[in-house]
């Protein structure tokens, strides 16, 4: 284990935990406080980046089976277990984060029971959970034979290649159906993206880059682990080492001898490299048939952002690849690698966000706890990748014989350079000082509350009258474009006129009768503090005469009082003060907490949603409970409007 | 100023507040299994009634005072009580409780805390002293003895200062400032340095228990250190 092996790893760890405190936070507080995501764009970074992008990069099982077991090149044998090492890890980290993305996450094992057959998620559901468990089975004998479980062992390598071929069909089936995905939305997908062909550029551009990926991890781990099988001997090494550590800044074109498993890795680079040519080829024709040659010729963001994103992918990796010099260098065939994995994931975030959402004018920007998650699980996969690496023969005969760490009892607060001696050479503190550090930081920085309090992050939109007398209001709260018409007169004169505006308009400000929700109900997901502070400790001195500024003028105790504890709890009633200005006074003082106003997605609901479900009983209309009653766009749509016309932003999410 | 004694009240101090937490659970973790892995069977046969006993006459040392250093041993240990009575419940630090972690606890009343207060600053003048004065402490002490005394010393000097506006000679925010910032400069420093025996103090009598010395080791010890002919 290196230096770099230890650094490579805190890394990890950090993004891993704060990953952690994110994704509770986001069980915690929900989808709407703590994620960008929206009505208008409800995909997003982990749907697509760690689905349809994650499961891409793991094509590894697949391919290097298709290649080992249907095509027989035995000498591609070694990477059959880093390969399906690399495909669980990878299918194991997409499904985690899209655990995280569903709304109801205890819910993930609907599909098993329920079924759409008329959905491609549907398809890719069953593909991915069943490939998955290939993988798993795949995989087991590594850990049973440490087990000594001879004759699981045994049956399992009996039903080995059935299980590869069982493999190979899923993922080719699935691979495609993430494509089709997206054929679903002609007029949202921006056309330089969308064309029919994408289910197939969606299959050969994963398996070109997902051998890409085995590659890169065979020759970093190499790199880590055991240089000389693949770098050659260590005098002629250097060069070409420097190159991978600072990412290609040394000229690729040195070489010295190669290790012995170079060779193996070099053509399986190559065959890499020809079918992401072939990409390219079928990317290019593609543009010539369907026309996205115009668009791409239009010099907008999008244009050069496909360009870029097509040179990564494919055309600099396919032409590095065909340099022969390039291809003997373990630093160029890693670069090579890299720019096909980066170029891929840049592929699917394309389709899914960038080209996606170009039409509604939504700007999507992860928040914090997105980058998070997606990352977090990332990193985790990559933990398990380097344990896994460490003490099962996965990359190589046996694991690498690690060497013995410091002992527990070290611990010395002499001085802080013995500190940190101590502390870097054993695993369990670095780890335990990257969490005393990570964890706070990344609670501080996702915490909704918090984040709340520098930026109003939800801010609602009011309702709108469509006429002057505000007798129908549309409401729209979170800008979602989807309105919710209330008939204000009509429920008024239904609740008895005059007498009935306190039903609604519980609090109102001091001198007002009829507040609107969204004066104080200020957010979409999260509380409001609607208490002014300052305010009234400006409004106190200058009623009471006070002289001098706060905190000076002891303003404070005219509602604190003399104790000297200055919180919520001693504060004095809104009332005292408010006895006679605050209308309508009854529920004002019954409410619990003048201080925070609940969100509004919860004001609506607790106001509508009770009144309605006792008069469903009073008036005997069960439908009265229904979400349909009021969010319009959850009524079944007229068969003229179920076809595939595109319904702007009124329409309903892309799936 | 007024912003950035907000942000030191509220992120900052939760920020702090929790890397000490964090921090000192560690150590405590890192104690417990230490001791269940490493020392297991040991672990059984212990002698509990022991420990705790010694454990508990340490909490108040009246039995442990040596001639000589009677007057040092005896302030060092007064100096807890304020050091733990005023951050824990004074009035305006309960509000903090209250606020972050739901929690309501008894206050003390200003009278005392300000005695208290005034009482752990003169007691850390006379350590201060008392280690740069007496040789025999200064050869033991070490630089970070003196820093850590006077980390402690900040928090409570700025906060007897800022909540006395008669005898404060800077302008209250600025005070006020200092305090919180000190106090979580603190928290921060806490769980690396010795200042951590908050929690490892529990674990003191127990690491008897780790250097239990195999019969002869004294020598071997003296072997590795100066050469086989060394005596002990």
């Amino acid at each position: 284990m290196t230096d770099r092996t230890r650094v490579t790893k805190d890394i990890l760890w950090a993004l891993a935990l704060a990953g952690l405190v994110a994704a509770i936070l986001r069980l915690w507080f929900g989808l709407g406080a703590t994620t960008a995501l929206s009505d208008a764009v409800p995909w997003g970074l982990w749907k697509i980046l760690n689905m349809v992008g994650g499961v891409a990069l793991s094509t590894s099982g697949f391919t290097v089976g298709f290649l080992v077991y249907v095509l027989r090149i035995e000498r591609f044998k070694p990477f059959m277990k880093p390969a399906i090492l690399i495909a669980f890890l990878g299918y194991g980290c997409s499904c985690l984060a899209l655990l995280f993305d569903i709304g109801l996450p205890h819910r993930f094992w609907h599909p098993i029971v329920m079924w759409n057959i008329n959905s491609f998620l549907f398809e890719v559901f069953w593909c991915v959970m069943l490939y998955f468990t290939v993988t798993a089975i795949e995989l087991a004998p590594l850990f049973l034979e440490k087990l000594k479980a001879a004759k699981a062992v045994r049956f399992l390598h009996r039903i080995a290649v059935g299980v590869v071929i069982i493999g190979i069909s899923l993922s080719s089936l699935h691979h495609s159906s993430l494509g089709s995905l997206f054929l679903v939305t002609p007029q949202r997908l921006h056309p330089l993206w969308y064309t029919p062909w994408l289910p197939l550029l969606f299959i050969v551009s994963a398996m070109g880059a997902g051998l890409m990926v085995v590659v890169l991890i065979r020759i970093l781990w190499a790199r880590w682990y055991d240089p000389t099988s693949v770098f050659g001997l260590p005098a002629a090494r250097r060069p070409s080492v420097t190159a991978v550590s600072n990412g290609g800044s040394v000229s690729p074109y040195d070489r010295g001898p190669e290790g012995p498993q170079f060779p193996a890795i070099r053509s399986m680079a190559s065959i890499a490299g020809s079918i992401l040519a072939v990409y390219a080829g079928l990317k290019l024709l593609d543009l010539l048939l369907y026309g996205g040659w115009t668009s791409l010729m239009a010099g907008t963001w999008e244009s050069w952002l496909f360009l870029g994103e097509l040179a990564l992918t494919a055309l600099i990796p396919a032409v590095l690849m065909a340099i022969p010099r390039v291809r003997r260098s373990p630093a160029g065939v890693a670069i090579a690698a890299g720019s096909a994995a980066l170029g891929l994931a840049m592929n699917r975030l394309s389709v899914g966000i960038f080209g996606y959402f170009h039409d509604i004018g939504a700007i999507y920007f992860p928040s914090l706890v997105e980058w998070a998650v997606a990352l977090g699980v990332v990193a985790a996969a990559g933990l398990v990748l380097f344990w896994v690496g460490e003490h099962f023969p996965v990359f190589g005969e046996r694991p690498p014989v690690s060497r013995s760490t410091a002992g527990l009892f070290q611990l010395s607060y002499g001085s802080l350079r013995q500190l940190w001696k101590t502390a870097l050479t054993n695993s369990l503190h670095r780890v335990t000082y990257v969490a005393v550090f990570i964890i706070p930081v990344a609670f501080i920085l996702m915490y909704p509350p918090y984040r709340a309090d520098s930026s109003p992050a939800d801010p609602i939109r009011p309702a709108r009258g469509v006429d002057i007398e505000r007798t129908v209001l549309e409401i729209d709260g979170d800008h979602g474009g989807v309105m919710t018409r209330f008939a204000h007169a009509e429920h008024q004169q239904r609740l008895g006129d005059s007498a009935s505006c306190v039903f609604c308009h519980h609090v109102c400000l001091p001198g007002d009768k009829s507040t609107p929700c969204s004066r104080c109900h200020r957010r979409m997901n999260q509380a409001t503090c609607i208490f002014e502070h300052d305010f009234h400790t400006r409004a106190v001195a200058e009623k009471e005469e006070l002289g001098g500024i706060h905190p000076e003028n002891h303003s404070c105790m005219h509602c604190h009082g003399e104790s000297g504890l200055e919180s919520p709890t001693t504060a004095r009633s809104c009332l005292d003060c408010h006895k006679e200005d605050m209308y309508p006074m009854q529920a004002a003082s019954q409410a619990e907490d003048l201080m925070h106003a609940i969100s509004f997605r919860e004001a609506m609901h607790r106001t509508c949603v009770a009144c309605h479900e006792r008069s469903m009983l009073v008036f005997n209309r069960p439908d009265l409970s229904e979400c349909r009653t009021c969010h319009q766009s959850l009524q079944p749509r007229q068969p003229q409007e179920s076809t595939m016309a595109h319904r702007g932003g009124e329409g309903l999410g892309p799936m | 100023m007024e912003h950035w004694i907000d942000f030191a009240k509220g992120p900052l101090f939760a920020l702090t507040f929790m890397i000490m937490l964090l921090g000192l659970l560690r150590l405590v973790v890192i104690q417990v299994y230490s001791l269940l892995t490493g020392k297991g069977r040991r672990l059984r046969n212990a002698p509990w009634r022991k420990i705790l006993g010694e454990a508990a006459s340490w909490i108040v040392p009246v039995k442990h005072l040596i001639p000589g250093t009677k007057i040092f041993s005896i302030v060092s240990f007064t100096f807890h009580i304020g050091i733990i009575l005023v951050p824990l419940f004074l009035a305006d630090h309960i509000v903090l409780w209250e606020r972050w972690l739901g929690i309501n606890l008894p206050q003390i009343g200003y009278g005392l805390a300000d005695f208290l207060t005034l009482f752990t600053i003169a007691c850390i003048i006379v350590l201060f002293g008392f280690r740069i004065l007496s040789p025999r402490l200064r050869a033991m002490s070490m630089r970070s003895d003196y820093v850590l005394l006077l980390l402690v010393f900040l928090p409570f000097a700025s906060g007897f200062l800022a909540s006395h506006p008669t005898y404060n000679p800077l302008p209250w925010d600025v005070m006020m400032l200092t305090h919180l910032l000190s106090a979580e400069l603190l928290f921060v420093v806490i769980p690396f340095t010795k200042l951590a025996h908050i929690v490892l103090f529990f674990f003191d009598r127990i690491s008897g228990l780790h250097w239990q010395l195999r019969p002869g080791a004294g020598d071997r010890v003296a072997e590795a250190l100066y050469g086989e002919e060394a005596r002990v």
